[in-house]
């Protein structure tokens, strides 16, 4: 085993996290913890786009609809956030197995386009159904109790998001070394041979969706309960953005690229709070630097100079892994549903 | 009610072709969907405003500038992110446009942002409404629907009768054999990313006098664009302008019968029905999936 191989660094980082509340003030805290959240949704992202190679641009809008969930649940129904939380994440789940009924009929560029027409009515729901959803000012969600433990909420909560975090890490890590993972591969580099090697398309492409939907509906309910505030705009398009330049940067098509990457644009977003138009800059520069410059994200990069980080079923072109066949080249008519 | 709502609906209708029209000449020629091109529509429109109220120069020539400054952002986001990636897979060319339409959002909100978030535009016709026949007419209205027009025009004989125009729809028809009759097909691209950005600045400078401008516009009409191109079948010029009308009329006649919340949402219903119920839309035809 390599000293700075991939296995030896994600322990290191999560024994550090697990530290991390005993050393940090408050502010920190929450910037942990929200660091965490976005593991989640990027991971979530990472097997639908990164995997499965399904472009939607539907997970901050179900990020959205979890925070919703859990929230509305808890205020409208006076249920615990216990049983709030789980409930909106089967919600975000449910509705992430139902985009992926058109994403059967549509794909590549159609999907993309389809799935930013559902996240922007998703945000117009938000916005407009104010008997239930409040409408644009959002509303406060009740304090989160860890009641039987002695733990105040931002430490219990980021105790919570950190175990989540790390539960749900190693379901991702199996699953995509699992026959799942390899189906998701093959859809990804190719319907059709996908299809005629026996793989169900229906069946695979809704577990990506569904899967991206519970990731990211258990990051909408903590972050729910981490601010006691949801409002429309914190799931908007710039959203999307943030969490898409997670999954470039870290690396498409790797789990623990998921982590880099959260890591990363969540410090450089703190870094950057002042100024939203500065922030647009930086993400959007990132994102396109990045595709052109370092397709295989920040992962490809230790892939090639350190030893360990070897991951099979990577995206092409990336370090060590043979590449693939060489996917269809973007040529007029090729994304046609 | 009715004859006004048609109206208001054609006009943003035409503008809605215009910035259809641009999705589709990109689209035809390069098979990808320019994500940067409502942005493109924004930033050409605030470039008009610099011209015409900061530096007081005139509209007429205002405009034929913006487009000028429009082709060149087309132009450079070809050179950004398409060609480089002529090669990589459909994810890395959208999140690229994606990653230029937010750069871009920034620097509007950075550089005009902070007047105000709403820049007006002076009106470039008497603002007083007036009757024709029956109906209240609201002469920008004309000047906006006269000038999507004659763009249209322009654009149409550009394309059908000019050699650049030919050697566009060479490329378009099947790029392999325009390259082998001598046809360099990168410098169509980039043309057609310039073409399809100049329309979208035209029709930003044509709608300018008519609303507001503020940096978060782009996308609203990016998705109303691309609602009417798959409308039209996204690979089909009349298809956009068709579909640009029909979106505009239809979100009319939500806003003035159901709700005007419905403004906003009805392009969005539009995509997502016409996308699963008939993908290749009213003018489009339907190809063979290649294996």
């Amino acid at each position: 085993m390599n000293l700075f191989g991939r296995r030896n660094v994600l322990l290191a980082l999560f024994a550090l996290a697990a530290i991390a509340p005993h050393f940090v003030n408050t502010y920190h805290l929450f910037v942990c913890n929200l660091i965490l959240v976005y593991v989640l949704l990027s991971i979530g992202l990472n097997i639908l786009v990164g995997y499965a190679g399904q472009l939607a641009f539907a997970n901050a809008a179900m990020f959205g609809i979890g925070a919703y969930g859990t929230g509305l649940l808890q205020v409208h129904f006076g249920l615990p956030f216990w049983l709030a939380f789980p409930l909106g994440a089967v919600i975000a789940t449910s509705v992430g197995l139902a985009i992926s009924l058109p994403a059967l009929r549509v794909s590549g560029l159609y999907l993309a386009l389809s799935s930013l027409a559902f996240a922007q009515f998703t945000q117009w729901v938000f916005l407009h159904w104010e008997k239930v959803t409040f409408g644009a000012g959002g509303f406060k969600t009740p304090t989160v109790s860890f009641a039987p433990l002695p733990v105040s909420k931002p430490i219990g909560l980021y105790y919570l998001t950190l175990i989540l975090a790390a539960v749900l890490f190693l379901l991702a890590q199996n699953l995509v070394r699992s026959r799942i993972g390899r189906a998701f591969v093959a859809v990804r580099d190719g319907e059709v041979a996908a299809e005629s090697l026996g793989i169900d398309l229906l069946r695979y492409k809704a577990l990506a969706f569904g899967l991206s939907g519970f990731y990211a509906g258990i990051a909408g309910g903590i972050y729910s309960a981490m601010l006691n505030f949801v409002s429309p705009e914190g799931y908007d398009l710039f959203q999307m953005v943030l969490q898409k330049a997670m999954v470039v940067v870290g690396g498409l098509g790797s789990v623990a690229g998921s982590v880099l990457g959260a890591g990363a644009i969540v410090a450089l977003l703190e870094a950057l709070r002042e100024v939203k138009g500065i922030q647009e800059i930086a993400f959007g520069a990132i994102l396109v630097v990045f595709i052109l410059f370092m397709p295989g994200g920040l992962v490809g990069f230790l892939k090639r100079k350190v030893p360990g980080w070897e991951e099979p079923l990577h995206r092409k072109g990336a370090g060590s892994a043979p590449a693939p066949a060489a996917a269809p080249a973007p040529a007029a008519g090729e994304a046609r549903p | 009610m009715l004859s006004y709502l048609l109206l208001s609906g054609v006009t943003t209708g035409a503008l809605y072709a215009l910035v259809a029209l641009g999705i589709v000449v990109v689209n035809k020629a390069t098979g990808v969907i320019n994500f940067a091109h409502g942005e493109l529509f924004m930033f050409s429109g605030f470039i008009a405003w610099s011209l015409h109220v900061q530096m007081g120069v005139a509209y007429p020539l205002a405009l034929p500038l913006a487009v000028a400054a429009g082709f060149a952002l087309g132009a450079l986001t070809d050179r950004i992110a398409f060609r480089p990636l002529i090669k990589a897979d459909v994810i890395s060319l959208v999140l690229a446009t994606v990653g230029i339409a937010f750069v871009l959002r920034g620097v509007a909100r950075i550089v005009w942002g902070g007047k105000g978030d709403y820049l007006s535009f002076p009106p470039i016709t008497s603002p007083e409404p007036i009757m024709i026949g029956q109906i209240m007419v609201i002469p920008q209205q004309l000047a906006v629907l006269g000038g999507a027009i004659l763009v249209m025009l322009l654009f149409a004989a550009f394309f059908r009768l000019t050699r650049a125009g030919k050697m566009m729809q060479a490329t378009a028809d099947n790029s392999k054999a325009a390259t082998l009759v001598g046809i360099q097909t990168a410098r169509i691209y980039t043309l057609s990313f310039g073409t399809g950005a100049a329309i979208a600045a035209a029709a930003a400078v044509l709608m300018a006098p008519l609303t507001l401008l503020y940096p978060d516009m782009g996308f609203a009409f990016f998705i109303k664009g691309f609602a009417a191109a798959v409308l039209g079948g996204l690979t089909s010029l009349p298809g956009a302008v068709l579909g640009g009308l029909s979106i505009g009329i239809i979100e009319a006649l939500a806003g003035g019968y159901i709700h005007s919340s419905f403004i906003e949402v009805s392009a969005f219903i539009v995509i997502m029905f016409v996308l699963v119920v008939r993908p290749t839309g009213l003018l489009g035809f339907s190809r063979l999936r290649r294996v």
